[in-house]
Formats: structure tokens, C-alpha cells, sequence
């Protein structure tokens, strides 16, 4: 015989009438959600299972081959790769910065706070692909930072920043740099404002230098944020398009093109392969989910 | 307050699937309508085409000119970017909503063959119709024929030519004459002896881009593809060729490399360059600098040395119109019937008006194309580059053009960087073999 059940809390009319009201609330939202959201998410698991020509589809033998042809994929494993390089360099690089930023803009007794808060937050206001073309042209071999490198007599020759692997990498960090590091400071200065001055006080006054009171005080409180951040900065440069799309155009040979980029080309430049674009997408969402869990384990000591 | 919180919550669940229901209520509405085409027999087609300057006007003026047998017919254009066509006609086609698509789109040459072996439910044929495709030079048609079925009418011509600033050539002691009917060898030794004496190279070009090696691949008669479709990009003395006299362009220095497009113009419109060999259309970015008015003079492209069939002729790009699946489909062919593939008339206006040069064979007899052009130095270029056409060797597409010339691409660029060319193309066929092999 199983032991009796504990007796259910008893729920008040009250009590009930409230809580459906708030199902109520949630369940427009939710339904939405689910046949905008899920419900494609479904029907593109599906679609990578198939395989076919154009609309004529029908599922692939074995059921799992396009994901196996991933693995024989050359152009998949370079985007791959590319795309993986960005991420170990520009998201530490970039939160880092913020994150100094957005101290250097919480001192009390900086002056004309507002003015560089929004200088650093502007290029957050600026189109992708405008910004993508801007750093194309300044970055073009009779460009801009070619021509000023030689005015100052750096450079002898200029440089064929897009022409060359290394070089056209650089410069597509560079411009998620500029574009992302104010949006990503905002939220520091966010949650700056929750820090109590009086734990930095206190820590200065058992002698801590401003260094260490930075790192041993302020980091630590700003840690959900600094997560937040991190997974939302993972997820933005996992499914980077834009950049690699206007800026280097995947050039030279590939060599900077994203895996978003490279879907794109598959589903439509290419002879449409929809089935194993598909495919390619779930690989994205599969290390979003697993990168996000492994920061999720990494970051938040709450429990 | 009890019904006023219960009601708030019901229209809170109601509004937003409402709203949502009804703008699916409005996207089925239109389509059974017929927004785009359907065969409504209103007199009226729409059409997709993306350059205002040029096939849109092109466009409009065979409005007119249908209109003179037509009185109540009109034209509804809708300027669409070209990578936007590709677009929607792919998401269009996928999901099935073929009740979108206008009457008549134009779409690239080179696009075709893929639209309309993966979406052939796009697509209306013209065999029913009364254009005469034995008036196109056989090389375009072949761009839109697919098993021996014509699904689009030639619009404007991709023939390449040399283009050569007169007054450069000059200063090295040239004229036209020595670059016509040359090989790449001669024009080789000929841009190293102006690089020599005027400090200009003669081309420009934008690097890891195919355009050029295809453009000499087509010279010699020789494609990426087989009639099978199958890549031959291993084993292709035409391409190895082809890639060789690239590779010695860019090493003489008789062509530099850029990075974008808009810098190959700039090469072209700021005296940077003193040639340029590209499809006829590149005429309108060069007569953009009017201060070189009377300094640009126009002949055929160099053959590949040492290979069977190499000819003086080739062509990049071009565009062709095709009629939908959702198209007043009699209508539609009898307009092109009538317009870009009938009307002397039509053509007339739009080569001076836009530099639209005809496919349409006949159109060249008009004494409009014999008209000296002031630009290159008084000679009747148009006729010249409409005799060029006649001589285009056909050039395989397939469905997997893109894939081939994006491959090749990335071999150029790898040999380029010191990369054993024979493993490079390997490399290359390889890839095209795998994206077919899904």
C-alpha cells in the first residue's frame, strides 16, 4: 500500500479565479509563440530529414544523411571554423571592453557622462549592412585607413585588407568591435546601478587597490549580467550573416564566410538545397543550446 | 468587477488570434484574387524587372508600342532587385504560392537553367507562341531552353568586347587594329610594352571573381558543364588555359586586382586602366565619365592560345524575360510576341535611350544600329557588337552554374596564392560534385 498522499492545499475561488486569469493573459502570447515559433521549428526538423529537388521532397535514405554530409562538407567545415574564430576572439574581447567602459562611465565624478555614453552606444543605432558597406569602402585598397596609414607613413604600399584571410578577418572583428561593444556596455551600466557604492567603500578601506576592488567586488555582482551578455553575444556571432555578407563577402576564397552566410548560399544563390540547409541550421541551434548550457553551468553558481 | 476582469481577459486571449486570423484571412484574400498575375484577362500584366535605366524603360516602351494595337493594355511594373527575384521566386516555389508570382519576370541568364530544373511549376513554356527563336543568336537561346523547350525570350545582350582608350594607346604607338583578332599571348606582349611606356596597366578586374576566365572559357567554346550537366573542370584544357593567362595577366601587371565592383568602375571612369573586357552593358558605366567622350574605341576579346576552338568571341551576363505559371499566359506571349521579339520600332528607341543592344537578329538591320556614336570616336559600334553576337559559341549552364563558377573562383584565388593548380581544380570539381551529389 503507498503511504497516503499528503492533502492538496486547499485553493480558494479566489485563488483559482486569479490564476486563470493569468493563464488567460499568457495564452495568446503563448499560442503565437507556438505557431510562429515552434511550429516552424518543427516543420524545419522535418524538412532536414528530406532531400530532393526543389519542391519535389521526399525523405532521405537513410533518414539522417544530410547530417552525415555535413561531415564530408568542406565549405560547411571552413564556415565552421571561420565562424568559431570570431567567436573565441571578438565576444571576450568585446565583453571585456564593456565591461571597462561601462566602470570608466559609472565614476561619480566623470564629466560630460551623457555625451560619452551615447557616443559609444551610437553605433548600436546603425543598420547592419549600412555599416557593413561603410567599413568596406573605408577599408578598400584607395580607401580611407589606407590612405591615412601612408599619410602617417606607416605603410609603404597599401594594404589588400580584404584580399588577404588574415587581414579580412581582422577587419570584420573589427567592425563587430565597433558596432557591438556600446550595446553590450549599456547593460553593464544597467547593472552598475544595482552595485552598492558602499561594498567598493568598504573594500577600499580594508585596502584595496581600485584593480582589485574591481575585480573582487564589482565583477562578482555583476555576474548574471556578465552571463547574460556572454550567451546573447554567443548566440549574435553563432548566426553572424550580415558582416560576412556586405563587408567581405565570404572573400578570398571563402575564407571569412559564416555558417549563416554559407545557409544562405545553399537555400538561395545556390541550385536550392532546402533539405540540407535545414540540416546546417539545426547544427547552429544545436551548439547555441550547448554553448548556452555550458556557460549556464560555468556562470551561475545560484544553486 | 468581477465580469469586467473576466472579460478583459477573454478579449485578451481573443484580440491578438483575431488579428492574426484575419491577416491570413488577408494574405488567402489576395492571393485568390490574383495580386501578382492569373489569367483575369484585364488587359493587364505585371511584370518584375530591377534597373529603372534600363529594362524597366525598356519595359515601358514596349508598353507603347503594344498599345498602338492595344489601346486599353497596360503594363503594371514592379522594380524588384534581381537577388530579390531569386528570392522570392525560391520562396514563393517552396511554399507553393505560386498564385503570387507576376505575369512575367526577367531573370539572369545564368540563373535559368537552375530555376527551371528545380521550380519548373514557375514557369509557362513558349511553345505555343509566335516568337521566332530562330531570330536570337543561338548561344542566348540556349541560356533559357531546357530539353529542347524555350522558357524565355532574350532580352539584353551580354556579348563581350574590348573596350580601349584610343588616346593611351596612342602614347605606346598603338591603335584598335593591333588588339583586334589577337590572342591572349599578343595582348600579353601589347600590355607589357604600354605598362612599359605609359605606366598604365590595360585591365582591372575584381579579384577571386571568375568573370573573366569564364568569359575566355565561352571563347573557346568550352563550358564549366557537359550537355549532361555532369562538371568538367578537371581535365579542361580550355579552363587551365584560361586560368594560366589569368594568372600571367596579373603577374605582367597588365591587369590589377581589386577587391569590389565599385573599385572596377572606379579603374574604368578615373583613367586608372586603358582597357577593359566585359559584356557589351559595361558601355553604360564607362560612358558615365563624359570627359573621356571621343577617347574610347570598342573590338573583339582576345582567343586562348593553343586551344581547339578558340574563338574572338564570348559573352557575360545577359537576362532574358519568362512568362509565370500564373500569367495570362496568351496575353503575355503575344506581348513579348510582338515587342522584344518583333518590334523594329522597339529597339529603335531603347538603344539610344538606355544602350539596350538587341538580341533580336533583325533589329540590327534598323539604320539606327549603323548610327556613328560620338563616344567612340564616330564608330557604329552597335552594329559591330550585334555581328559578335552571331559568332557567341553556347556555353553549358546547368543547375549547378553557380556552385561551378563560385568553385573555380575559389581555385583561381588559391592558385594565385601559390596553390598547385592541378590540386586546386581537383579541389574545385570536387566541390561542385558534392553539392550535386544530395
Amino acid at each position: 500500500m503507498a503511504a497516503p498522499l499528503p492533502p492538496r492545499p486547499k485553493v480558494s475561488p479566489l485563488e483559482r479565479r486569479k490564476s486563470l486569469t493569468g493563464w488567460a493573459f499568457l495564452l495568446p502570447a503563448s499560442l503565437l509563440i507556438l505557431w510562429l515559433s515552434f511550429w516552424p521549428m518543427i516543420q524545419a526538423a522535418i524538412l532536414s530529414l528530406q532531400t530532393g529537388r526543389g519542391t519535389r521532397l521526399s525523405f532521405a535514405e537513410p533518414l539522417w544523411s544530410n547530417y552525415t554530409r555535413l561531415l564530408e562538407d568542406e565549405t560547411f567545415k571552413l564556415t565552421l571554423q571561420n565562424t568559431f574564430i570570431y567567436l573565441v576572439i571578438q565576444v571576450p574581447l568585446m565583453l571585456v571592453m564593456a565591461l571597462i567602459l561601462a566602470n570608466l562611465l559609472n565614476n561619480p565624478n566623470l564629466r560630460f557622462k551623457s555625451m560619452w555614453r551615447t557616443a559609444i552606444f551610437l553605433p548600436s543605432a546603425v543598420g547592419l549592412v549600412s555599416y557593413a558597406l561603410v567599413f568596406r569602402t573605408m577599408f578598400a585598397n584607395d580607401g580611407l585607413v589606407n590612405d591615412m596609414l601612408m599619410g602617417l607613413g606607416l605603410i609603404d604600399s597599401p594594404v589588400n585588407w580584404l584580399g588577404q584571410t588574415g587581414t579580412a578577418r581582422f577587419v570584420l572583428v573589427l567592425g563587430l568591435l565597433w558596432r557591438w561593444t556600446g550595446y553590450n556596455m549599456i547593460f553593464y551600466l544597467a547593472a552598475l546601478q544595482t552595485v552598492d557604492r558602499s561594498t567598493i567603500e568598504a573594500a577600499k578601506i580594508d585596502g584595496a587597490s581600485s584593480a582589485k576592488a574591481f575585480w573582487y567586488v564589482t565583477v562578482p555582482q555583476l555576474k548574471p549580467m556578465i552571463l547574460l551578455t556572454a550567451i546573447l553575444s554567443t548566440n549574435g556571432t553563432l548566426q553572424l550573416f550580415d558582416e560576412s555578407y556586405a563587408l567581405t563577402a565570404g572573400g578570398p576564397a571563402n575564407t571569412s564566410m559564416t555558417i549563416s552566410h554559407y545557409l544562405y548560399m545553399v537555400s538561395f544563390r545556390n541550385s536550392p538545397n532546402f533539405g540540407y540547409a535545414s540540416a546546417i541550421s539545426y547544427v547552429i541551434l544545436i551548439i547555441v543550446a550547448a554553448l548556452a548550457v555550458v556557460q549556464l553551468k560555468v556562470g551561475d553558481k545560484r544553486d | 468587477m468581477r465580469t469586467t476582469a473576466r472579460k478583459l481577459a477573454v478579449m485578451a486571449a481573443v484580440l491578438p488570434l483575431g488579428l492574426a486570423l484575419a491577416a491570413c484571412g488577408g494574405g488567402g484574400g489576395s492571393t485568390a484574387s490574383g495580386e501578382g498575375g492569373g489569367g483575369d484577362g484585364d488587359n493587364t500584366l505585371t511584370v518584375w524587372a530591377w534597373d529603372p535605366a534600363f529594362n524597366i524603360y525598356a519595359l515601358q516602351e514596349a508598353e507603347k508600342v503594344y498599345q498602338q494595337e492595344n489601346p486599353d493594355f497596360e503594363l503594371d511594373i514592379q522594380e524588384v532587385p534581381w537577388e530579390d527575384v531569386q528570392t522570392r521566386l525560391t520562396t514563393l516555389a517552396q511554399s507553393q504560392e505560386t498564385g503570387e508570382l507576376p505575369d512575367i519576370f526577367l531573370m539572369q541568364n545564368n540563373a535559368f537553367q537552375k530555376n527551371v530544373l528545380n521550380y519548373p511549376d514557375l514557369f509557362s513554356d513558349l511553345s505555343g507562341s509566335d516568337v521566332d527563336f530562330s531570330e536570337f543568336p543561338e548561344s542566348v537561346v540556349a541560356y533559357s531552353t531546357v530539353d529542347g523547350t524555350n522558357y524565355g525570350v532574350p532580352f539584353d545582350n551580354g556579348t563581350a568586347i574590348t573596350a580601349l582608350r584610343t588616346d593611351v594607346l596612342e602614347q605606346a604607338g598603338y591603335t584598335v587594329d593591333d588588339f583586334t583578332d589577337i590572342t591572349w599571348d599578343e595582348f600579353i606582349t601589347l600590355g607589357e610594352d604600354v605598362l612599359a611606356k605609359t605606366g598604365q596597366p590595360l585591365l582591372s578586374g575584381q579579384a577571386g571573381s571568375a568573370d573573366l576566365p569564364v568569359m575566355m572559357l565561352q571563347s573557346a567554346g568550352a563550358s564549366l558543364f557537359d550537355e549532361e550537366g555532369n562538371p568538367t573542370i578537371v581535365d579542361n584544357d580550355a579552363l587551365t588555359a584560361a586560368i594560366d593567362t589569368y594568372q600571367r595577366l596579373v603577374e605582367t601587371g597588365v591587369l590589377v586586382e581589386v577587391n569590389t565592383w565599385d573599385e572596377y568602375i572606379n579603374t574604368l571612369v578615373n583613367d586608372s586602366v586603358a582597357a577593359t573586357v566585359n559584356g557589351v552593358w559595361i558601355l553604360g558605366s564607362i560612358q558615365s565619365a563624359e570627359d573621356q567622350a571621343g577617347k574610347w574605341a570598342i573590338t573583339n576579346v582576345p582567343s586562348l592560345d593553343g586551344v581547339q576552338g578558340a574563338t574572338n568571341y564570348t559573352a557575360n551576363g545577359g537576362s532574358s524575360w519568362a512568362i509565370s505559371s500564373n500569367a495570362d499566359v496568351e496575353l503575355a506571349q503575344d506581348f513579348l510576341a510582338k515587342t522584344f521579339a518583333g518590334s523594329s520600332e522597339l529597339y529603335d528607341t531603347i538603344l539610344p535611350g538606355a544602350g539596350a543592344l538587341a538580341n533580336w537578329i533583325p533589329a540590327s538591320e534598323s539604320d539606327v544600329y549603323g548610327e556613328p556614336q560620338e563616344f567612340f570616336g564616330g564608330d557604329a559600334i552597335y552594329s559591330k557588337v550585334v555581328g559578335y553576337a552571331e559568332k557567341v559559341p553556347s556555353n553549358n549552364t546547368g543547375a549547378y552554374y553557380y556552385e561551378g563558377r563560385d568553385a573555380v573562383s575559389v581555385a583561381i584565388t588559391n592558385i594565385m596564392n601559390g596553390a598547385d593548380p592541378k590540386a586546386a581544380l581537383e579541389e574545385a570539381q570536387s566541390t561542385v560534385e558534392f553539392a550535386m551529389g544530395s
